[in-house]
Parts: C-alpha cells; sequence; structure tokens
C-alpha cells in the first residue's frame, strides 16, 4: 500500500520503518531532513505534506501537539491540498479530543475519511511495535487500516467515532499521572511513618492498591531513577488537554488540576525532562522528606 | 493451640472460625454472646477480655477502631489484666501506626510481644481465608503466628518493627482512594466527551492505566453498582489515620485530603454505606453528569 507519513521524530520513525518493513511504499515528510535509515529501506522523501498526501492513499501524522497537526494538514502546501477522495487521514498524535471531532469534519467534507489513533506505550512501545492504539473513527475505514496498526502496536481498540480515541488517550493519562500521585503519597506517607517503602511496596503488590505504575513508577520512586522514560514536560501536555477539555465540557478534574501543578512544581526545579514519576518530589519538598532517604544513608554508611 | 479471638463482627466472626476449622482451640469475646456458629464448631464463649487472655497464648483482636483497641487491651477486664509473660498480642483491626508503637511498647512492658497486622480483602477474602496480612513486629513473633495468618490469609508479609503493619494499610487505603478517584475522573471525562466508558474502560486495560482499581471498581462505576462491597465509612476513617498520620508527622497529602472530603460529600447525600467506587457520585454531581448516563438512554429509548 502506498502510504504518507508525516512527522519521523522519536515515535514518527520507528513506527514508519516497522510499515517499511512490513512491505509498504512510503512517502516521507518532515520538518527536519528525513533519517537516512528509513531512506535507505526504500522511503521515498517528499518536499511537502502536499506532496506525500498526493502519493499516498493513507496519510499517517505523528506531530506533537494540535497546532502541529492542523498545520500539517491544513497549512500551506499541506495534506488538504494533497488530498483525493477516498484517501484516508490516520492521526496518530495525541491531541486535543475536541479539535479533533472539527479536523475530521473538514476531512470528511473533502471526500476522504478520518481516523485518531493516539498510542500509549512509548519510544520502547514504538520500537518494538508493542504500542497500544486507541481509535476513533467508522468500523470500516478501521477496518482497512487495522493491518497497518497491527504492524505498529498490539492493543488495538476501535473505542468509538472520531475523538473518541482521543478521549480514551487522556482518560488513560489523567489516570496515569492521578495513579503516580497515589503511590507517591502511600509510599512518602510510609517511608516518613518510619517503614521501609520498598517492603511496603512489597506487601501492597497483589492487592487493590496493585497497579502497574505501583510496579514501575513505585520502584522508580524508590529506586531515585528519574531519567525518562516518559518526560513531565509531555505529560504535562496531556493534562493540559484534560484541564482544557474539562474547562470546555463544563466540568471539575479537581486531582488532575492538582497533579498538573505538581508538574508545574517539578518544572520550576529544573524538571521538565524528568521521569513522570518524579512528581513525588514535589511532594518530597511539601514534606522535607525523601522516600528512602534512610535506606539510601544506611547503604552509603 | 490455645488461641483467643476478641471482636466477632463480620471479619472476626469468619477469621475465628478458620482458626476453629484449623484444628485449634479458641477462646471468644464480643460485645455479645458468641455467634451459635462458632460455640457450635467448639468456640468457647468468655466474659471479658481478661478472661480470653487468661486461657490463650495468642490472642487476637480484630475491632473497628483505636480506641476500641486500647479498651480491649487496657479498659476494665481488658486482656492486659489477663496476660502472662511470654504471650503474644496480635491487633488485626485497622488502627493508627502511631497509637500501635504506643500499644506495643505498653504489652512489651507486661513481657509479652505484639504484632500489629491489619488485613486487605474484606469479608469475602475472611471468609475464603485470602485476606493480604501486613504485619509489623519482631521476626521471632511473626515466625510462631505465621502459621495462624496462613489460615486466615494468603499474602503475608512482616514489613517491618511495631507499627510498619499498620502503616502498610493506610499506605494501601491511600492508594485505592486515590486511583478509584482517578478511575473516577477519567471514565467521568470520557463520558462528558461522548465515548463510551465501557469501551474506553477496555481500551485502557493491559497499559499503563490499568490496575485492580480500574478492573473492579471502574466496572461498578459503568454498571451502576454502589452495594458494598468495601462502605465509604470504613474507608474514611482509613483516610483519617491517614490523615491525622500526615498532621503528626509533617507531611502534605493533598489528593488523599481531597479524596477524603469526596467522601464527605457522599455522605451527605446519604452514602455512608455505599461501596467506595461510589466516590465517582461527588465527581458526577459537580459535572452534572452521570458516567454512562448518554448510552443508558439510548438503551432506553
Amino acid at each position: 500500500m502506498k502510504i504518507a507519513f508525516i512527522g519521523l521524530g522519536i515515535m514518527g520513525r520507528p513506527m514508519a520503518g516497522h510499515l517499511l518493513a512490513g512491505g509498504h511504499e512510503l512517502y516521507l515528510h518532515d520538518l527536519r531532513p528525513v533519517p537516512q535509515d528509513l531512506q535507505e529501506k526504500g522511503g521515498h522523501v517528499c518536499r511537502s505534506n502536499q506532496e506525500a498526501a498526493a502519493q499516498g492513499e493513507v496519510v499517517i501524522t505523528m506531530v506533537p501537539d494540535t497546532p502541529d497537526v492542523e498545520a500539517a494538514i491544513f497549512g500551506a502546501e499541506g495534506v488538504a491540498e494533497g488530498l483525493a477522495p477516498g484517501k484516508i487521514v490516520v492521526d496518530m498524535s495525541s491531541i486535543s479530543p475536541i479539535a479533533t471531532k472539527d479536523f475530521a469534519r473538514r476531512i470528511n467534507q473533502l471526500g476522504c475519511e478520518y481516523l485518531d489513533a493516539p498510542v500509549s506505550g512509548g519510544e520502547v512501545g514504538a520500537k518494538q511495535a508493542t504500542l497500544t492504539i486507541m481509535v476513533g473513527g467508522s468500523e470500516k475505514t478501521f477496518a482497512r487500516i487495522k493491518p497497518l496498526f497491527d504492524l505498529m502496536g498490539k492493543n488495538i481498540t476501535l473505542v468509538g467515532a472520531n475523538g473518541d480515541g482521543q478521549t480514551a488517550k487522556v482518560a488513560n493519562q489523567i489516570i496515569v499521572a492521578l495513579t503516580i500521585e497515589a503511590v507517591g503519597e502511600a509510599l512518602l506517607f510510609a517511608s516518613k511513618a518510619g517503614a521501609d517503602p520498598a517492603k511496603v511496596r512489597q506487601a501492597l503488590m497483589g492487592g487493590f492498591a496493585s497497579s502497574r505504575i505501583l510496579e514501575v513508577h513505585g520502584e522508580r520512586m524508590i529506586k531515585r531513577t528519574f531519567d525518562p522514560g516518559f518526560r513531565i514536560e509531555l505529560h504535562q501536555k496531556d493534562l493540559n488537554l484534560a484541564l482544557s477539555g474539562a474547562r470546555a465540557l463544563k466540568m471539575s478534574l479537581p486531582n488532575t488540576a492538582t497533579c498538573q501543578e505538581l508538574f508545574n512544581a517539578c518544572a520550576a526545579h529544573g524538571g521538565s525532562a524528568w521521569d513522570h514519576s518524579a512528581m513525588v518530589r514535589a511532594l518530597e519538598d511539601l514534606a522535607n522528606h525523601e522516600i528512602a532517604s534512610r535506606e539510601q544513608k544506611k547503604g552509603a554508611a | 493451640m490455645k488461641v483467643g479471638f476478641i471482636g466477632l463482627g463480620i471479619m472476626g466472626r469468619a477469621m475465628s472460625a478458620r482458626l476453629i476449622g484449623g484444628g485449634h482451640e479458641v477462646y471468644l469475646h464480643s460485645h455479645k454472646p458468641a455467634p451459635k456458629e462458632l460455640t457450635d464448631k467448639g468456640g468457647r464463649d468468655c466474659r471479658s477480655c481478661r478472661e480470653v487472655a487468661s486461657h490463650a497464648e495468642v490472642i487476637f483482636t480484630m475491632v473497628p477502631d483505636t480506641r476500641d483497641v486500647e479498651d480491649v487491651l487496657f479498659g476494665e477486664s481488658g486482656v492486659a489484666q489477663g496476660l502472662t509473660p511470654g504471650r503474644i498480642f496480635v491487633d488485626m483491626s485497622s488502627i493508627s501506626p502511631i497509637a500501635t508503637k504506643d500499644l506495643a511498647r505498653r504489652i512489651e512492658q507486661l513481657g509479652c510481644e505484639y504484632l500489629d497486622a491489619p488485613v486487605s480483602g474484606g469479608d469475602v477474602g475472611a471468609r475464603e481465608g485470602t485476606l493480604t496480612i501486613m504485619v509489623g513486629g519482631s521476626e521471632t513473633a511473626f515466625a510462631r503466628v505465621k502459621p495462624l495468618f496462613e489460615l486466615m490469609g494468603r499474602n503475608v508479609t512482616l514489613v517491618g518493627a511495631n507499627g510498619d503493619g499498620q502503616t502498610a494499610k493506610v499506605a494501601n487505603q491511600i492508594i485505592v482512594a486515590l486511583t478509584i478517584e482517578a478511575v473516577g475522573e477519567a471514565l467521568l471525562f470520557a463520558s462528558k466527551a461522548g465515548a463510551d466508558p465501557a469501551k474506553v474502560r477496555q481500551a485502557l486495560m493491559g497499559g499503563f492505566a490499568s490496575s485492580r482499581i480500574l478492573e473492579v471498581h471502574g466496572e461498578r462505576m459503568i454498571t451502576r453498582n454502589f452495594e458494598p462491597g468495601g462502605r465509604i465509612e470504613l474507608h474514611q476513617k482509613d483516610l483519617n489515620n491517614a490523615l491525622t498520620g500526615a498532621r503528626s508527622l509533617q507531611i502534605s497529602l493533598p489528593n488523599t485530603a481531597k479524596c477524603q472530603q469526596l467522601f464527605n460529600a457522599c455522605i451527605a447525600h446519604g452514602g455512608s454505606a455505599w461501596d467506595h467506587s461510589a466516590m465517582v457520585r461527588a465527581l458526577e454531581d459537580l459535572a452534572n453528569h452521570e458516567v454512562g448516563s448518554d448510552k443508558r438512554q439510548k438503551g432506553t429509548a
């Protein structure tokens, strides 16, 4: 299949690589030069999004944020100018669910189909083709693109109509942030009360407090490994989608708001590029106490 | 072994039945006469806590709150009056970690050992002998009581010294409450944005947002099943231990505080005995929207 792939950053580059390896013909564009490895595997370099869209039957975008998707599709020499009826636009970026519904409507007016298909699983998931993909759009279009999704990911769910994929991604990021905060408060309480947080974490695994976050991020908090992983600045973008969405939808997300503020406090201390599990550092600042500091002192003594 | 069991509510009754079933000679006491089902199986009803303590080598208690444990131990005709050196007192109630350290010290002064061993897993876990048991105390006392714990529970962890078992339980309840809130915000956002919360929940399982809470309590929110389960008034008691603990330890638990307030809002609406997953109802009040209500309206139309 002829596929246009726009946005070849940390995520887009390995994803496009999997599509090439799957035997597809790729038309590539990025604001920066197209990576050499993709060209060597047979990817065609295009001078604009318009040119890529003119060549591909399917146009995939993987760019940072809502304005970037808007620029890539509807900007000068954008995807929209290269589309012909019957083509499919698949936006795999994580952007606003509300803006997505508008983009989909405008693409439909050109006689084309639109899928929103944001992912979770990060750089590792992109490289290993194990991404979780949350899709919004029609069943028919989903069925046509599914073989391509299967080359890039593992848990692929058609959540509902356009926008619902992005909504699911936002819901995912709300839960992840708030569970990191929950584990942070719990381990901090345990540590300050004099218990060994590593033992507490172990005692809690398997019960109702157990989660992937307690497992992975809880361990990071105890071992103090805050190299990303998933950067705080990226999670802040996702929580911004949640909070501006909540404002537009007229609803309260009280703990999402608090978590965003705790991320702000991390950023104030130079932590934009820390792993998001470092949200616990903002709680530690408030408590004037660091998780496991007792154990580390013992280790160093 | 001669074993005492004080407090024969929903939990204590099921737990003492398992000790009797394990072939132990069990001395019982509660505010009310011991249930017939226990005395029929050979449990001996005692008139006071003191009488229980004078017969048994290991004395368990399972009562509602910190004050009740103090009463059992040091009240009129209390356990302390019946103890002789070498006995072990095991408190399986969920109470203050800080008060626990003091109670343990006073029991040790009598030449006896103290274990704090709060549980999670609810009445189902108590009946089936699958409780998670988080223990604080010495390794020798833990080793002596372990065969009895294994009749009542499955995940049995010695977390550390006295108080650390209660600390782990508080940490557990912080994570459970805050994860319920996280799942509530996420599903409410999804529903208000027009997505099917059941589909969103399904798309998120298996990724980083996955947890026992998303699985069990998330489903309760969608199917509107708020029959307890874990009652809000009991979880409030645990969060109170967290928040008064935080105050005396001088640490901030911002989202624990907020979850307690959301539980208060539930109670204001008659929800003391709702399952704790009904915390979402407080968020729904704020949003003037109920999770999944659009779908249900469609279903009934």
